[in-house]
């Protein structure tokens, strides 16, 4: 006789469950729309570019190009310095004033890669992709919307 | 003492509308590990700007924490208003989410969070027992299947009915969850933390043991 698997054990409870106390219908659909609703109160705006400027830093021989990039969204200021070496690239950020925020940045393809602002305003994300790049940076505030960058290339 | 049995027999059923819930209703049965990862792609869609990317995830976590939910005895109306809890939770504090394969580990365990303290406020109204959630619920798709499926289901039923109340709450929850996190599932369930793990183990057993008596060989 072959005793059953824990993973089968699990399955038999949650087939039994489902035949016996089955998810309601139109459940998900009205989830669906409670979801959509909060989620269209925080939509997202479009911080401003203000300043951008290209350096080629030959520091120790390596080939890295950075530049900085500023944007505005209302009293916050971000100041971005991106590098680049080969594949890869990383992106510094200085928010002011500092909040609580969680900045994610997400590549054209690719999934998103995220980071928390340190007390002081900065934050880092490395490893990233090259190509096209924006950033969300979502307050902790819940009551602060969220806004994002314009697509920048890396 | 037939309410709780009643209120879930017939709120089950409400705008019943057939072919597309049977699909879903088999969807659900799909193991953690593929939801999880359905879900994480769809949290990475929504943040990415995609509206879609937040239906998708609705549509494959609403099942998962329905079950959680309801394991904390609720009935269906309270069930449901956690479960919205949860989500608005989700779309307010995305902000709490850093990793998205996170993502359906944190809508479990908020939903858990909220069940229980619903639960418990409730529990101090109406004490509720165990053994009404036991009851057999007829369901519809028992109705349209075959007899010997209806007996085949019948003796795994009465195999988890079997089961003392901890136990059945316990593995419907870790059977729809992925890794479930034992220090709130110990707070949640007025468990000792170091005892999930064993008495998860026992409750197995237990069921194990039940299914052999109940099922004859040739069928399982």
């Amino acid at each position: 006789m072959s005793e059953m698997s824990r993973e089968d054990l699990l399955n038999v409870v949650r087939t039994i469950w489902t035949e016996r106390d089955p998810v309601p219908d139109g459940l998900v659909a009205r989830m669906q729309a409670a979801a959509a609703m909060a989620g269209s109160d925080l939509d997202v705006e479009l911080m401003l570019l203000v300043e951008r400027s290209t350096e080629l830093v030959g520091a120790r021989g390596s080939a890295t190009t950075s530049y900085t990039l500023r944007f505005v969204h209302g009293d916050t200021d971000l100041l971005l310095r991106i590098a680049a070496d080969g594949g890869e690239s990383r992106v510094d950020g200085w928010i002011v004033p500092p909040e609580p925020m969680t900045v994610r940045a997400i590549p054209a393809d690719g999934n998103p890669y995220a980071a928390v602002v340190s007390e002081t305003g900065r934050f880092e994300l490395t490893g990233l992709p090259t190509g096209l790049m924006r950033l969300r940076l979502e307050p902790h505030d819940p009551d602060r919307p969220a806004f994002a960058t314009p697509t920048f290339e890396i | 003492m037939t309410s709780i049995h009643t209120k879930v027999g017939s709120g089950m059923w409400r705008n019943a509308t057939g072919d597309a819930d049977d699909t879903r209703r088999r969807d659900e049965v799909a193991r953690p590990g593929e939801v999880w990862a359905q879900a994480t792609a769809a949290f990475n869609q929504w943040v990415a700007g995609d509206p879609l990317g937040l239906d998708e995830l609705v549509r494959v976590m609403t099942p998962v924490l329905w079950h959680v939910v309801r394991a904390y005895r609720l009935e269906p109306d309270a069930a449901e208003d956690v479960i919205q809890t949860t989500w608005l939770a989700m779309v307010r504090k995305s902000s709490s989410i850093l990793e998205p394969a996170a993502v359906g580990g944190w809508l479990t365990t908020t939903a858990r969070r909220e069940a229980w303290r619903v639960a418990g406020a409730a529990a101090r109204a109406t004490p509720v027992e165990d053994e009404e959630l036991a009851v057999h619920v007829p369901s519809q798709r028992s109705a349209e299947s075959s007899a010997v499926e209806q007996d085949e289901n019948n003796r795994l039923w009465a195999a988890v009915d079997a089961l003392p109340g901890r136990c059945r709450r316990l593995l419907r929850i870790v059977a729809f969850e992925d890794r479930p996190d034992y220090a709130s599932l110990a707070s949640d369930l007025d468990m000792p933390i170091g005892s999930i793990g064993p008495t998860r183990g026992r409750c197995l057993a237990k069921l194990r043991v039940a299914l052999m008596q109940a099922v004859p060989e040739g069928d399982r």
